[in-house]
């Protein structure tokens, strides 16, 4: 549509809504359709977190303008849980900024630092948005390829110094979606290096930082010497405390960075409800065992996926964080046609993993937030569907 | 960290200092009164945080489709057929976090880099700004108080470039409370069409109208019109519910598709919750809507008559919204406690010094001879204020 104005023409269609076409499809046939498509939390939000926000719903001053930075009482309990949680200090006041859900923020920070024709550092595969966010802004979108023998991390020292030169964003994600890597020790301190050499600022994307099993303990990048020099972190109760639909997240670090995204974004919307805010308080404030008991679930779902899909022949190294597996793809297929194959002949929806970008070309992306009988049923159907693959 | 030129384009609001210091004196202990607000002083009514609540409990805490819920586009439909006559499909509309990012989404989506955006003043600034952060260039068109502060089709013509691409068009209007009539809008509606320009069309205030008065969507005069209208409407003005952040566009198709493919990138759904809420507020009982239109109704002709007998303040008499726009610029050149006024802004800045009154001056909105005085609050607020506002400027 030619009335439509370039840099929303430009967007790629955003991937789960393709997604979401094809599964509506499927169901208008009659297939009864299985998800493993969508990362959205399939349990509810906890119980203290709601009955705070019903509470709230019903406090007169909530039912005013909310501040577009959020509450002081929002950003001093994300202060207080970046202090607990990782031992970092930053002011609530100057530090620490509310967002309509991560995405938000993620969404917008090229709008404050990016001008027509600059570049922006992009992992390939990663969040979509990195990408979108770029393309609103008229950003170039340079890809940092996130290869398996890199154990997904970008080699920094492969980016050409003209372009490191001409880059103002480096967005990087661990615990990472969609591939399910973590960071490496001494890998966020060579960011904090480059970013100062090249003058960067990185955007480090922490939605899934609480989504951890068996012991591991994501870091915060807020957590290395100098990173608040040189970057912010985003982050939501979306994941940890099943709050996808609430949209309540964060970004926290450089005070410049924060300062201007709360201006920038002041102009885009008046902030998240206040109740919205007092929920998240709840969550972030109160006992941590809902967290420990959802990653028990996602823990559990990833073993059953693991050994079903080691039956059939997938070789897969147990992951630390999030609830994505990356997979490849089976011999004779591409990641399109393996998705569209699973779709037409199991009923069962995977992610391409092109969905995420070229280096996702040969993969697939499960994601376990679906009940544990459910997951049975799905991975049944692949093996009956697939028998034993090969590569 | 070099900043964008957009982020640096971006205006320090010029509400923020008044507020900034009608806050320091509020903390000092002084008892302000704040003309300066711009939502309603009511509670959101109980049927809609009732209908929130069981949506949580009902375990609606999960994404939504970007655009909305269908239920909540269909009760957007429904309500848009009803009161403004027109007919829309759920997936020509898109709910969004409040008006405000309903019309972010439609000016990213129409306006490209370069463009011009006619915009009629006095304007709510927020649309400027957004303007700007599209790349394009805000065309504003001073409009006069002898039209009831409304834009005439020649104005328009005279505005329109090769790069025109949208009027933006508010009905009642913020800040003047202006409210366009029937033909008036036709008239408008014919020479957008003949410039092949669109128009964004902000009803936020719809419900907010009195004398009888009737308010009139520019989608509603004719169908090649719609064709070039953005609707914007939310519940946050009608339902006392500015907190809960809920707003929508209804647009041809394609347009719809388009801010529903920028939202999907940018925000995703609007909070479920106050989904749940403002299906409740279009579909309920309306009869809150109708005590608080008239608690306004009150108030608004009491501070009239008040204002009337200010001497130097002359005031027109707002159709709609919960503001009153008067013309101070009689004020200018005189001194009042020691300080010479020039401005609207000056004019606020002593009423909050020396009165302790907080009203917006009118420069927030395009045009400094005048300042805003918003009457959503109590009664006694506005009898008081209105007091010390007297006692300063005739004292
Ligand atoms: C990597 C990553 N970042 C950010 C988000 C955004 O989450 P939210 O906006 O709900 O905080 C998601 C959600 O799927 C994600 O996968
Ligand atoms: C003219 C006008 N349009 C839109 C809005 C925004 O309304 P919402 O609360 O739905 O974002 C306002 C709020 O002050 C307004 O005055």
């Amino acid at each position: 549509m030619t009335d439509i104005a370039r840099r929303v023409q430009n967007l790629p269609p955003y991937l789960f809504a393709r997604i979401e076409q094809l599964i509506e499809q499927k169901k208008s046939e009659g297939v009864d359709v299985i998800s493993l498509g969508i990362g959205d939390p399939d349990e509810p939000t906890p119980e203290h977190i709601c009955r705070e926000a019903a509470r709230q719903i019903n406090v007169r001053e909530n039912h005013q303008y909310p501040s577009s930075a959020g509450m002081l009482a929002y950003r001093s309990a994300v202060a207080d849980w970046y202090a607990r949680r990782f031992g970092v200090w930053v002011d609530p006041k100057n530090e620490v900024v509310s967002l309509i859900g991560s995405k938000e923020g993620i969404a917008h920070i090229s709008w404050c630092f990016v001008d027509p024709g600059d570049t922006v550092l992009v992992p390939d595969p990663g969040y979509p948005v990195y990408a979108g966010g770029t393309i609103l802004a008229g950003g170039n979108i340079h890809c940092l390829p996130l290869l398996p023998e890199n154990d997904y991390l970008p080699r920094l020292e492969d980016i050409p110094s003209d372009t490191a030169r001409k880059a103002k964003i480096l967005f990087l994600n661990y615990p990472n979606n969609p591939t399910a890597a973590v960071t490496r020790e001494g890998f966020f301190d060579e960011v904090v290096r480059f970013a100062r050499e090249y003058d960067i600022l990185v955007c480090h994307d922490a939605a899934y930082i609480d989504v951890s099993f068996e012991g591991y303990r994501p870091p915060s990048f807020l957590e290395i010497q100098g990173a608040k020099e040189v970057g912010i972190e985003f982050g939501s109760v979306s994941k940890p405390y099943n709050m996808t639909g609430w949209r309540c997240g964060w970004a926290v670090g450089n005070k410049h960075a924060i300062e201007v995204l709360g201006r920038l974004k002041s102009n885009i919307d008046s902030g998240v409800f206040q109740a919205v805010q007092y929920a998240a308080i709840a969550g972030l404030n109160g006992s941590q065992q809902c967290v420990s008991r959802i990653n028990g679930v996602y823990r559990k779902r990833r073993d059953m996926a693991l050994a079903a899909l080691g039956e059939i022949g997938w070789d897969i190294t147990p992951t630390k964080a999030t609830f994505y597996l990356w997979l490849k793809v089976p011999k004779g297929f591409t990641s399109e046609s393996f998705a569209e194959h699973l779709i037409d002949r199991a009923g069962v929806v995977v992610t391409p993993g092109t969905g995420y970008g070229n280096y996702g070309a040969g993969y697939f992306r499960i994601s376990l937030t679906l009940s544990d009988a459910l997951l049975q049923e799905a991975l049944k159907r692949l093996k009956s569907t697939l028998g034993r693959v090969s590569f | 960290m070099r900043l964008s030129s957009r982020a640096m384009g971006i205006s320090p609001s010029p509400t923020l200092a008044v507020d900034a210091r009608a806050k320091e004196l509020a903390s000092a202990g002084e008892r302000i009164i704040n003309f300066g607000v711009g939502e309603p002083d009511f509670d959101t009514p109980e049927n809609i945080k009732e209908a929130a609540a069981q949506a949580m409990s009902r375990g609606m805490t999960k994404y939504t489709p970007v655009p909305g819920i269908l239920e909540l586009r269909k009760a957007i439909c429904e309500k848009l057929f009803k009161d403004n006559g027109l007919e829309y499909q759920p997936g020509e509309i898109v709910v969004s976090c409040g008006a405000k990012h309903s019309l972010y989404n439609a000016i990213q989506v129409l306006v490209e880099e370069g463009d011009e955006v006619i915009v009629p003043a006095p304007y709510w600034v927020t649309y400027v700004e957004q303007i700007k952060l599209a790349g394009a260039k805000p065309v504003v068109i001073q409009t006069r108080p002898e039209n009831g502060f409304k834009i005439l089709p020649e104005d328009i013509v005279q505005a329109l470039s090769p790069d025109t691409r949208l009027l933006i068009l508010n009905t009642p209007s913020n800040p003047t409370g202006s409210v366009y009539t029937v033909a008036e809008i036709k008239a408008l509606a014919e020479v957008l069409i003949t410039a092949g320009i669109w128009v964004l069309s902000d009803e936020i205030y719809e419900k907010l109208i009195y004398d009888g008065a009737r308010h009139t969507s520019i989608a509603a005069v004719s169908p090649e019109i719609k064709e070039r209208t953005i609707v914007v409407n939310g519940v946050s003005k009608a339902y006392a519910m500015t907190g809960w952040r809920i707003g929508y566009a209804a647009a041809p198709a394609g347009v719809a598709k388009a801010m529903t493919g920028l939202q999907s990138h940018c925000t995703s759904n609007p909070d479920s919750i106050a989904q749940a809420a403002a299906l409740e507020a279009l579909r309920g009982p309306q009869q809150s809507l109708s005590t608080m239109v008239a608690a306004f109704a009150e108030r608004r002709e009491y501070i009239l008559q008040r204002l009337d007998q200010v001497p130097g303040i002359k005031c027109g008499r707002p159709g709609g919204a919960f503001y009153v726009f008067p013309d101070v610029s009689a004020y200018f050149g005189r001194r009042l406690n020691h300080t010479t006024v020039a401005s609207g802004t000056d004019l606020a800045a002593l009423l909050l010094e020396e009165a302790k009154v907080a009203v917006v001056p009118g420069a927030a909105f395009g045009d400094d001879r005048f300042v805003r005085i918003s009457y959503a609050t109590s009664f006694e607020n506005i009898k008081e204020g209105l007091n010390r506002i007297a006692t300063v400027l005739c004292g």
